[in-house]
């Protein structure tokens, strides 16, 4: 559904343009980050739609697309872009908004990926870096999927290609007080 | 003598620790040595980026400011999505000094940021810091024989306006470097597609996917191995390598070298420092090709004449 603020503007588009700095207007559909971005075919809709979707004030659609949560930040598109817009970033700044407003898509995938990523945050926050085995492990507990990637375990444990343990960072707290004040410049934006 | 200010990434305690080794063995050839940030923290990575806007920029900060406190003013990464992380915040943070000043705030008893550190990939550092011909010098063993297929990846050219170096579509300097050890890079017209990088947990299916791609083109090259600079590309191509061969039907059997390794190799280093039992694709098969050079140029172009000849009798 088409929504449009007071006086019929495009309050959407003013969004996206505002937080990823990109002009998504200037987009003339040609298509060729479809045809260069690696994972288009994954997407409910590839970059070019979603592009004329913000133009068209298409929020509601864009938030629950699954097009964002796949996007790699490979920055192939935007390499090959004759308008030179930054479709990454466009991207990001759908995924943010959509986070902030509290859009959940709930399809598997997009839930694994978001897990993922929370699973990996939250290794930081607690080490300052990342534990690779029990972000491995956490994953598959929290997905329910026990056993994946369980054949390849014995061989890279066994090489010591992942550490059991990790070294934790001496100013452990430093972190925690940064995650503290940066979630506080999320909200106070 | 050189100094350069080192930011390890968590990688380089575990899943690329072969990376990190044989760097400091490279390095200490070239005589470079690092100083490690003091209680560096993670960057990250592709997830801080992807959740919100402020930790991924307030992680790396910490880290330049941090770095701000050493002598040097060059920071090497050899990390591919650590440096990009790093370059991403310095490059925005410079050009915008509002912004730079609310994401200080994340960590104010580190510093205050000045942006006076130069933020380079290890590759980058090579190439132009050290510089192609240096490192022919240094070569005692030469790789003559060995094809390899420089994969770059993403994120160590792109986006060109950030990392300003290379090219983003047809980089050359790792190309060069391996030709500088001796070995042969092949034509790879792969080197910057995605290997599916963050996915390889979360979404191993469009890894399988994409990783599958880049064998299958290196393997149509002529590539002997691949070369990569980057931990995350080195662990898709090599420990999902049973499972794409699986799922493809197609046997690769093509190892995944970081440059550092070949680098250590060609300086003269003994193989048993190289980490080579680490991979998960044996690496002996390319290496034995290694000195097997035939005298006489493999392709020979023939006449066209003799070639139509030729085709006629079939």
């Amino acid at each position: 559904m088409i929504t449009l603020g007071s006086q019929g503007k495009n309050t959407f588009l003013e969004d996206v343009n505002k937080k990823s700095g990109a002009n998504v207007l200037e987009c003339y559909q040609c298509g060729k980050c479809v045809s260069t971005c690696p994972v288009s075919q994954y997407m409910d809709f590839p970059p070019r739609e979603i592009m004329q979707m913000i133009k068209l004030g298409l929020r509601n659609e864009s938030y629950m697309a699954n097009s964002h949560w796949f996007c790699l930040t490979c920055s192939a598109c935007s390499g090959r872009c004759p308008r030179e817009i930054d479709i990454p970033a466009v991207m990001e700044a759908v995924r943010h908004l959509a986070i902030e407003e509290n859009y959940i898509n709930d399809s598997k995938k997009v839930k694994e990926i978001r897990k993922f990523h929370e699973i990996f945050l939250s290794m930081i926050k607690r080490y300052g870096r990342n534990y690779e085995l029990r972000m491995m492990a956490e994953f598959n507990i929290r997905t329910r999927n026990l056993f994946k990637d369980m054949h390849l375990a014995p061989k890279a444990l066994l090489k010591g290609k992942i550490p059991l343990g990790v070294k934790p960072l001496k100013s452990a707290k430093a972190i925690k007080r940064m995650y503290e004040v940066a979630e506080r410049l999320e909200k106070n934006k | 003598m050189k100094k350069l200010t080192y930011f390890p990434g968590c990688s380089a305690h575990g899943t690329s620790e072969e990376f990190d080794s044989t760097l400091k063995l490279v390095l200490k050839t070239l005589d470079v040595v690092l100083e490690d940030i003091p209680d560096w923290n993670c960057c990250g990575a592709t997830s801080a980026h992807v959740m919100t806007e402020n930790l991924a920029y307030a992680l790396p900060m910490r880290n330049l400011v941090l770095a701000e406190k050493l002598e040097n003013t060059t920071m090497g990464i050899a990390c591919a999505s650590c440096y990009q992380r790093m370059k991403v915040t310095k490059v925005h943070m410079d050009e915008n000094p509002e912004l730079a000043k609310r994401i200080n705030t994340t960590v104010v008893e580190e510093g205050t940021y000045q942006g006076k550190v130069d933020v380079k990939s290890m590759l980058q550092y090579f190439y132009e810091d050290i510089g192609v011909e240096t490192i022919r010098e240094k070569v005692t063993k030469s790789l003559a024989g060995l094809k390899v297929a420089c994969y770059y990846g993403c994120l160590l050219t792109r986006p060109k306006n950030i990392t300003n170096f290379d090219s983003p579509e047809y980089p050359v300097s790792m190309d060069q470097i391996c030709e500088a050890l001796g070995a042969t890079a092949t034509e790879f017209d792969y080197k910057t597609e995605c290997c599916g990088a963050s996915f390889s947990i979360s979404n191993t299916e469009v890894v399988l996917n994409l990783s599958g791609q880049i064998l299958a083109m290196a393997k149509e090259s002529g590539a002997h191995a691949i070369v990569v600079a980057c931990p995350l590309c080195q662990s898709n191509l090599d420990m999902r390598q049973p499972d794409i061969e699986k799922q493809q039907g197609i046997k690769y059997d093509i190892p995944v070298f970081y440059i550092t390794q070949l680098m250590a190799l060609a300086f003269g280093n003994p193989i048993d420092q190289l980490k080579f039992p680490k991979h998960i694709v044996p690496v002996e098969g390319a290496l034995a090709n290694i000195g097997k050079v035939s005298p006489v140029p493999e392709k020979v172009k023939k006449p066209i004449k003799a070639v139509e000849a030729e085709s006629e009798v079939k």
